[in-house]
């Protein structure tokens, strides 16, 4: 704390301004007061000039008009129209000044004259347009204006404060959670993730190698106080290449005023026996300048499935973000920095070597590795470290049009240590160094009816894969530059009725440089269409140097109005071009997990995607009820997939391959509720999908099942401050999965036997039951305070998900309970 | 006041000018595989004799050899499988047999991973797993095997011994990890597999 309001003096120091609410003095330096000293031995000097200027504080604005008055000998002067204003034949001494306006607070100063001098004075200045400015500026703007956006509560967002971003999202309907253990586990919209599902912080989109399915976004959600979402690519503002969806996390702006807050959040779980602490403090000023500082730590251990242990699945993460801004109504600047970073243990018995390895973990019940309870993380694990640097100006002008514009740096370092031998123990098999810079600048004009938004954007981003890994690079070396262009316009002719419009274009230079290996590259025989570019061999491998262009032009459009006075309904088409990954199409190496081989396929081209969300939201009496069905349609839609078997000295891998292929995807979400009194309300929330391969109809994997999750909440009114849910939530079995079973020969007793792998086939449905209580806030001291008490899976079910790839390995988290403590201060 | 709200936009530019500038056009280095298992070798000698004979399994990494017929991948991987390599031994005989692991991807440094075994015993294990068709055959832990800390042969050298006329598999197994030191079948062993080869034994 005290170290915030240092920094906060600090930059207050340099403010030599006074504020309208109080009246500060100027602070004479040692310099002048010796100058004094030195004028009363001539005695008094009446030939003095004391000129000055009336500024705005927020825009730096001449203030006319404004009355100043010398207190003592009752002279006084307005100022001119560029805010001068002058004092003739003033004496030596102090003096004491009164500067008053119409619309602004009195401001007295106090001031030593011993030479003629030029002051600025700052008034805040209120006319009745600028606070209209303020109450728009702080309001958060909408996301889409005719797309649905879903945001979390407060409750909602700090209930998941110690469990990531993915679980916090999988709260709204039809956001599932993709994951690989219990903590490694991103975002999954309508079916889709990774590179479809865009994750944007402060206006620019996190770029941390989310392609994978082992690769969840490395974001602190709790450094941001609102997070909203699409499910579409609603906002070609911050991304035009992601079908599935868009994550929005962004922050308020803090008052002008003097003031100091924040939140606290203490959290502890039984299983895993680990605790998570954010803070975050946020400090104010008159004059407009705001710092904001937040931090989270979080150490946990192993967790525990109903039946053992899951041995190395704990989580350290330590993260912390600095903003220092100045708000001056009309503009407004921004410098933002943080440091996240997190050490996750991945299951010990998921770690392979063979498909022999993989059909033993597969038949045997529990893993094959249980040993007691640690918090000690050891191989295999992940260590991810994300860096986040920012700069950003705004300023409006008189006719309601914002300029903007920011520069913002990224590094994201990943390394994953597996389980090896000798001096690389302690080396990772996969190092990889991500630098991303982004520079965006747009224009926005808005009048009541309509608004339309234009901007451009510059992104470079850098990828450097260590070679000191002793391991092929799974990712090559590249360099991709993204220059393009958006426009969006909504118009609203009247209150209900709202039309949108936008397009994004992007042109995308991807410049690489790649290793084959010799067997790779004649197996494939990639000679004909890449023998062109190979600039290097050297150790069976050959160099190949590659600039992959991909033009990619996304459209929306929507309109929202009522179909009756209660039925509100809107329809959104989506249209989306995305150029392939890096990782689609040029990854190359084992996944230790699943015992497979990923080759990336070099000849992709644009995924392009049309989806088509309709929205219907009616409040009959009591009974709400929104349901949005959705169809998406995907041309060179990329899938990864088996292809075959490769044999090496390890045993036989199947080989999983990149390939396009036109795909179908559809479902509907659904919300219900109702309020049964003012005590008591139900809610349902349930969603269902299905996709598949046009062609072939052969559905596609990773598509989540049916999903239905009832609530009864409880809020008693003679008890002010608490609130009680129990909460059912019922995963269905996916019937519809693609069979990528195959066979492979095992040494079983003696005998050598073909055995079926089955890495395809769901596991059951499951039931889980949740309970909630939430106490307060109560007033403590000047603080408040809240207390939840939340209970997962309270009956303490086995179960496997079909969204979670070490399902083969072992079953999920059993029963967790979990304490919070919040302070707001 | 105003002046500063330029620059520091201004010098982001410059900076961002700047690291754009100076980045790297080099070509990325080759990564040396270090811990690859690319060869395995047995070295198999009749007790009392001092003639040796070395059997050599090959596998992945080596493509100068199978450059031209790429499509022949069945051959390709017969190698390992070492269908083509046949472990000749007499009956009622016994033999010292040495296993050595290599790394040969750079083949002007050639790293004996068989070392790096022996250094981290505790952690690593060969197992042999007879398949049932080879009749009265053993093998057994040599004198001068490795041993880990607690008392357990790593299988690095072994005595095999023959009977009556056979012939069958013998599968190679190097563990790394392992559950447990001891057992009679692969499973007993749990941990994860780093090099699994079929050893084709023929007696007569």
């Amino acid at each position: 704390m005290s170290f915030l309001s240092f920094i906060a003096e600090l930059f207050n120091l340099k403010l030599h301004k006074c504020k309208c609410s109080r009246c500060c003095t100027v602070p004479i330096t040692a310099v002048s007061i010796s100058l004094l000293a030195a004028c009363f031995c001539y005695g008094q000097n009446c030939n003095l000039k004391f000129e000055g200027q009336i500024l705005d504080l927020h825009d730096n604005s001449p203030i006319s008009a404004a009355l100043v008055q010398v207190l003592d000998d009752n002279q006084a002067v307005f100022s001119n129209d560029k805010g001068f204003f002058i004092f003739k034949n003033q004496c030596s001494g102090k003096i004491k000044l009164k500067i008053s306006h119409l619309n602004c607070e009195d401001v007295y100063q106090e001031l030593n004259l011993n030479k003629s001098v030029f002051k600025k004075f700052y008034l805040e200045h209120h006319i009745e347009s600028l606070e209209e400015v303020i109450v728009e500026e702080r309001k958060i703007k909408k996301l889409s204006s005719t797309a649905s956006a879903y945001s979390l509560s407060d409750l909602q967002k700090d209930q998941y404060s110690g469990r990531g971003l993915a679980k916090a999202l999988e709260q709204i309907s039809g956001v599932n959670v993709l994951s690989t253990g219990n903590v490694i586990s991103k975002p999954m919209i309508h079916g889709m993730f990774g590179s479809r599902v865009g994750i944007i912080y402060d206006g620019v989109q996190i770029e941390n190698q989310q392609w994978g399915q082992d690769h969840a976004p490395n974001i602190d959600q709790n450094a941001f106080e609102e997070i909203r979402l699409i499910k579409g690519a609603g906002v070609l503002k911050y991304s035009g290449d992601t079908p599935g969806g868009v994550v929005v996390l962004e922050n308020d702006l803090p008052m002008i005023n003097d003031s100091l807050y924040g939140k606290s959040i203490l959290s502890g779980m039984s299983n895993g026996r680990g605790l998570s602490f954010v803070s975050s403090w946020t400090r104010s000023y008159n004059s407009g300048n705001y710092f904001k500082a937040q931090a989270m730590i979080k150490r946990m251990g192993d967790f525990s499935a109903p039946k053992y242990i899951l041995s190395n699945t704990g989580t350290d993460e330590n993260n912390i973000s600095l903003t220092y801004g100045k708000n001056k109504i009309l503009s407004h600047w921004k410098a933002n920095f943080s440091y996240f970073s997190q050490e996750i243990g991945i299951l010990r018995s998921s770690h392979i070597g063979n498909v022999s390895d993989l059909v033993r973990a597969i038949e045997s019940a529990s893993p094959t590795i249980i040993r007691p309870f640690s918090h000690q993380i050891a191989s295999p694990k992940q260590s991810n470290k994300h860096y986040t640097a920012g700069i950003q100006y705004s300023k409006r002008n008189r006719s309601n049009g914002k300029l903007y514009a920011k520069y913002s740096w990224q590094r994201n370092n990943r390394k994953e240590y597996d389980i090896r031998r000798g001096e690389f123990k302690i080396k990772p098999s996969i190092d990889l160094r991500l630098d991303t810079h982004d520079l965006l600048s747009n224009y926005q004009w808005e009048r009541s009816n309509w608004s339309l938004d234009s901007g451009v954007f510059l992104q470079i981003q850098d990828n450097y894969s260590n070679p000191l890994t002793g391991i092929r690079r799974l990712i090559p070396d590249y360099i991709k530059t993204e220059l393009g262009t958006y426009f969006t316009a909504s118009l609203s002719p009247s209150n209900d009725f709202s039309l949108g419009f936008g397009f994004r274009f992007g042109h995308q230079n991807n410049h690489v440089k790649k290793y084959y290996k010799n067997k790779r590259w004649n197996d494939e025989n990639y000679q004909d269409q890449l023998g062109a570019f190979v600039i290097n061999e050297v150790l069976n491998q050959k160099l190949v140097e590659q600039r992959l262009i991909f033009n990619n032009l996304s459209i929306n459009t929507g309109v929202k109005f009522p179909l009756t006075e209660e039925l509100k309904f809107s329809l959104n088409i989506f249209h989306t071009e995305r150029a392939p990954d890096i990782a689609e199409m040029f990854s190359d190496g084992l996944h230790h997990s699943l015992a497979t081989i990923e080759y990336g396929n070099p000849f992709l081209r644009s995924e392009t995607t049309q989806k088509l969300v309709l929205n219907f939201e009616e409040k009959i009496g009591k009974f709400t009820y929104e349901i949005s069905p959705y169809y998406t349609r995907g041309q060179n839609y990329i899938i990864i997939e088996p292809t075959g078997i490769e044999y090496t000295i390890r045993g036989a891998f199947p080989v999983w391959e990149y390939r396009p292929v036109n795909a179908i995807i559809r479902g509907f979400d659904v919300d219900l509720s109702l309020r049964l009194s003012d005590l008591v309300e139900l809610k349902n929330n349930s969603s269902w999908i299905e996709g598949y391969e046009k062609a072939t109809k052969t559905p596609l994997i990773n598509i989540p099942p049916l999903t239905t999750t009832n609530r009864i909440l409880f809020s008693f009114s003679h008890w002010k401050s608490f609130l009680m849910s129990l909460s059912s939530k019922t995963i269905m079995r996916q019937n519809q999965f693609p069979n990528h079973n195959f066979e492979a020969s095992v040494v079983e007793n003696g005998k050598r036997v073909n055995k079926l792998v089955d890495i395809s086939t769901p596991p059951k449905a499951y039931h889980l039951l949740g309970m909630e209580l939430h106490w307060g806030p109560y007033p403590l001291n000047s603080n408040k305070i809240s207390l939840s008490l939340i209970f997962d899976n309270v009956f303490n079910t086995s179960y496997r998900n079909y969204l979670n790839r070490l399902r083969l390995f072992a079953d999920e988290m059993g029963r967790n309970v979990m304490l919070q403590i919040k302070i707001y201060h | 006041m105003l002046k500063n709200l330029y620059i520091k936009p201004i010098i982001a530019l410059c900076l961002f000018v700047l690291i754009f500038a100076c980045s790297k056009s080099d070509d990325p280095d080759p990564v040396h595989e270090e811990e690859a298992i690319t060869l395995v070798t047995l070295e198999v000698s009749k007790a009392g004799s001092s003639e040796t004979t070395e059997y050599n399994f090959e596998v992945e990494g080596h493509d100068h050899e199978d450059e031209d017929h790429a499509d022949e991948e069945e051959e390709d991987h017969d190698d390992h499988d070492g269908e083509h390599i046949e472990i000749e031994l007499e009956p009622n005989s016994s033999y010292d047999v040495s296993i050595f692991i290599y790394n040969d991807t750079d083949p002007n440094n050639v790293e004996d991973i068989t070392l790096e075994i022996i250094e981290e015993k505790d952690e690593h294990q060969i197992f042999y797993e007879i398949m049932d068709e080879l009749s009265g055959f053993s093998i057994t832990s040599a004198s001068d095997d490795t041993v880990d800390s607690n008392g357990n042969p790593l299988n690095i050298k072994t005595t095999w011994t023959t009977t009556g006329e056979t012939s069958g598999e013998v599968v190679g197994y190097l563990i790394h990890g392992p559950t447990s030191k001891t057992g009679n079948t692969r499973n007993d062993f749990g941990g994860a597999t780093d090099f699994e080869i079929d050893f084709e034994v023929h007696v007569e």
